[in-house]
């Protein structure tokens, strides 16, 4: 019988793929690794920091986190964001699947005009507006207000369709013709046949509308003066120069939520993705 | 159909109203006829150490029969009066630098005031007074309230000196070592320090340790050769036309940056020792550095917890810290030619110039979009009188403007207001225009700092002499003009 050769081209790929992968790797969770133990560095600065990684290993700064909030009040930070994201998730979620699937399904005057300008809109970046949205909110009496934010980020949110139009275009018209057929009215139509058959969709609008505004600084940065209403983002970047354990603990804490939805949410999430790209 | 499309019309524009409603202006504080609430914004350091608690709680104890309460105004500390005020998002009361508040005086954001209707007016001396001067269509008015004196300070741990100090280092027995007391001595134990360094790196023990581009911290080695920002006229009034970083014997004085900039690290090159000379004093890398004494408390903490670190509990690490961080004056004289590796033993006393650093006066203005002038005028009276005043002295260690309370309090704080009153201390000039000198000095200080450091990296040095300094010096001068002037 012959000898199977143990370093065959397939090992070989195999073994090459997984270095330049492991290799790839290192670089993203490096820097993520090191913010980690930064955040568990004892002495609250950077410069305590010899070397990589911290010599004493403390939970002193997610205890001042939560603990020490007479100039940092980090758990307000933490509603507040919560807040923000949520209600724009829910909102958001809702006219994107609404826009996506008016436009995918419906013809109607102007539509194709409506698709290119929103195509064309979206393209220009969100902080050009940023001054007439400040006056604007300004003079409607939306500053250091929560709900100005979520009126922006629900606002805008309906420019970001073309994912979900393109999954509800990847649902075939024969089921709804048979829906029609039976008497099925359009919000029974959207209701009771789109959106079971759309769950992956929803859920990854969801995880989308949720994750900007959690993570966004230059809206809430602008809009929100008093620091009782700061969001997590906003009120990191004035922490103190010498409070950068503080910080790295922040910023470790805030991922946290985020990735455990993604985690969670792993299946329908690819699967929106997946499906929403099969036709743009 | 139409009925579908009435659904969907429907639903959407019930999230748009839903959204709306949402969204309805924050239910404004109901205008009472009987309480007048004052937003204050204080700096973060008195919010940190409960001073602008105490200033609070004790204000609205003393106003409550008279209808007035302060607040907090819970904003960013450096919050753009400019940007909130004329929307009505700014603070009442604003506690700032002069130059700060100054430049929102000329554009009218605050108000001026009678300064002789406070009680405090006759115990602050006039240089404070002036730091708050403005003349308008050839009136002077006074725009804000001095309450504290800021200058670049030196701060060491008392037992990292030297053992010996007594006998070496303090030639004339004044009880005061000579690195305290002249630069060229501070330079000399820099020096040594570094040569004795026995740490594989060598990096392990500093002497004198600065971010030399900062121009507030380092501007004796400028004002002290006759280096200034802006000309004053014969009335008084800056013009911002003639600046004079270049002007005097400057270059010389950045003679003597450089030398000390050969004793670092790259760190004097940018903001780096700024950001770590809490932790490097604390754990004795640097033997003294400079900073503003409202930092003071930063080096207390991270001098206790490095005790802590030695085992102590935290009421000891906290004793020992107190008494052994040490905050005092730059040392007075600086050598007349910029030449720090000169032995000050062989040096006459007309081959020193006195130092004199950049300062400022902090002090309360009060905001134009006020709807209250009357009770932000009760409210910095109270703020400034004595009993507060010592209190904010007690509780942040600020050095007030007040002579009374410098007085009776003594040590460096009477050091620091005797400085103010001696000329020692070259305060920000308080026009709109020092905005602009930052950055082109900043670059400057950065760029002489580096090139001790050139040589090591292949690189020519760029300011071998006191005319390329010179030349960079006028360059500076004419980008502060470019700044101030082009898009005028």
């Amino acid at each position: 019988m012959k000898k199977k050769k143990f370093w065959n081209s397939s090992r070989i790929d195999s073994l090459f793929t997984h270095i330049v992968l492991i290799a790839v790797c290192s670089v993203f969770a490096f820097p993520v690794l090191w913010l980690v133990m930064a955040s568990f560095s004892k002495s609250g600065s950077i410069y305590d920091i010899e070397g990589f990684f911290p010599d004493t290993l403390s939970l002193a700064s997610y205890k001042n986190l939560f603990l020490d909030t007479a100039m940092y009040d980090y758990p307000n930070w933490l509603k507040n964001t919560l807040f923000v994201a949520v209600f724009s998730s829910l909102i958001g979620t809702v006219l994107v699947i609404l826009t996506a699937y008016t436009i995918s399904r419906f013809e109607f005057k102007s539509r194709k005009l409506l698709m290119k300008s929103t195509l064309v809109l979206s393209m220009f970046p969100s902080f050009m507006g940023m001054t007439a949205v400040y006056l604007i909110m300004v003079n409607f009496n939306l500053i250091n207000q929560l709900w100005s934010l979520i009126l922006i980020y629900v606002a805008g949110a309906p420019m970001g369709y073309l994912v979900q139009k393109g999954y509800f275009d990847t649902i075939s018209s024969t089921i709804y013709e048979a829906a029609r057929v039976d008497g099925a009215t359009n919000f029974k139509v959207f209701t009771k046949i789109t959106l079971p058959l759309s769950k992956p969709i929803i859920v990854y609008t969801a995880l989308t509308q949720f994750a900007w505004p959690w993570s966004d600084f230059i809206l809430p940065n602008m809009l929100l003066k008093n620091k009782n209403l700061w969001t997590v983002a906003v009120g990191l970047t004035h922490l103190d120069e010498t409070q950068f354990t503080r910080f790295a603990a922040g910023s470790v804490f805030i991922a946290v939520p985020i990735v455990v939805l993604y985690f969670a949410l792993s299946k329908f999430l690819v699967a929106g993705v997946s499906d929403g790209a099969v036709k743009g | 159909m139409s009925k579908r499309k009435r659904w969907i019309s429907l639903l959407l524009a019930t999230s748009l109203v839903m959204t709306l409603t949402g969204c309805g202006g924050e239910k404004k504080e109901e205008k009472s006829d009987e309480i007048i609430t004052l937003r204050i914004l204080e700096n973060d350091t008195a919010k940190q150490e409960g001073y602008l608690d105490e200033l609070l709680s004790s204000f609205n104890e003393a106003y409550k029969d008279k209808g007035i309460q302060a607040v907090d105004a819970n904003m960013e500390e450096y919050s753009d009066l400019a940007t909130n005020g004329p929307y009505g998002y700014g603070p009442d009361v604003i506690y700032q630098a002069n130059d700060k508040l100054m430049t929102y005086a000329e554009d009218k954001h605050i108000l001026p005031l009678t300064i002789e209707d406070f009680d405090c007016y006759e115990y602050i001396p006039e240089e404070a007074w002036d730091a708050f001067r403005i003349q308008i269509d050839g009136e002077t008015y006074c725009c804000g309230i001095p309450v504290n004196i800021q200058e670049p300070m030196l701060f060491y741990r008392e037992d990292r000196m030297p053992e010996n100090w007594e006998t070496e280092w303090d030639d004339d027995q004044n009880g005061v070592a000579d690195f305290f007391e002249n630069w060229n001595d501070l330079y000399a134990y820099s020096k040594y320090l570094r040569d004795t360094d026995t740490s594989p790196n060598k990096d392990s023990q500093y002497g004198f340790m600065s971010s030399f581009n900062d121009l507030y911290l380092n501007g004796q080695f400028l004002f002290s050769y006759g280096a200034y920002v802006f000309a004053e006229n014969e009335d008084g009034t800056l013009d911002a036309q003639d600046i004079g970083m270049s002007a005097g014997n400057a270059a010389a004085g950045l003679c003597g940056l450089r030398q000390m900039a050969a004793l670092m690290n790259e760190g004097c090159i940018d903001d780096t020792i700024k950001m770590n000379r809490y932790e490097k004093i604390a754990n004795g890398t640097y033997f003294c550095t400079v900073s503003t004494p409202d930092t003071y408390s930063l080096f207390i903490e991270k001098l206790v917890l490095a005790y802590e670190g030695e085992g102590m509990n935290e009421a000891e690490a906290a004793e020992k810290a107190t008494e052994n961080l040490k905050m005092i004056e730059l040392p007075s004289l600086m050598p007349a030619d910029g030449d720090l590796s000169k032995d000050s033993a062989e040096m006459s006393e007309d081959d020193w110039v006195s130092t004199i650093v950049m300062g400022g006066v902090n002090g309360y203005g009060i905001s134009s979009y006020t709807e209250h002038r009357e009770a932000c005028m009760e409210f910095v009276n109270f703020a400034t009188s004595y009993e507060m005043i010592q209190k904010r002295m007690d509780m942040l260690g600020i050095a007030p403007t007040r002579s009374d309370v410098a007085e009776a309090s003594g040590g460096v704080t009477d050091m620091i207001f005797q400085s103010l009153e001696n000329g020692n201390i070259y305060l920000m000039p308080s026009i709109k225009a020092v905005d602009q000198i930052w950055v082109p000095t900043h670059t400057l200080l950065g760029d002489i700092a580096k090139d001790p450091f050139r040589e090591a990296v292949g690189e020519t040095p760029k300011y071998s002499s006191g005319q390329d300094i010179q030349t960079a010096l006028e360059k500076v001068d004419k980008d502060i003009y470019d700044a101030i002037y082009t898009l005028k």
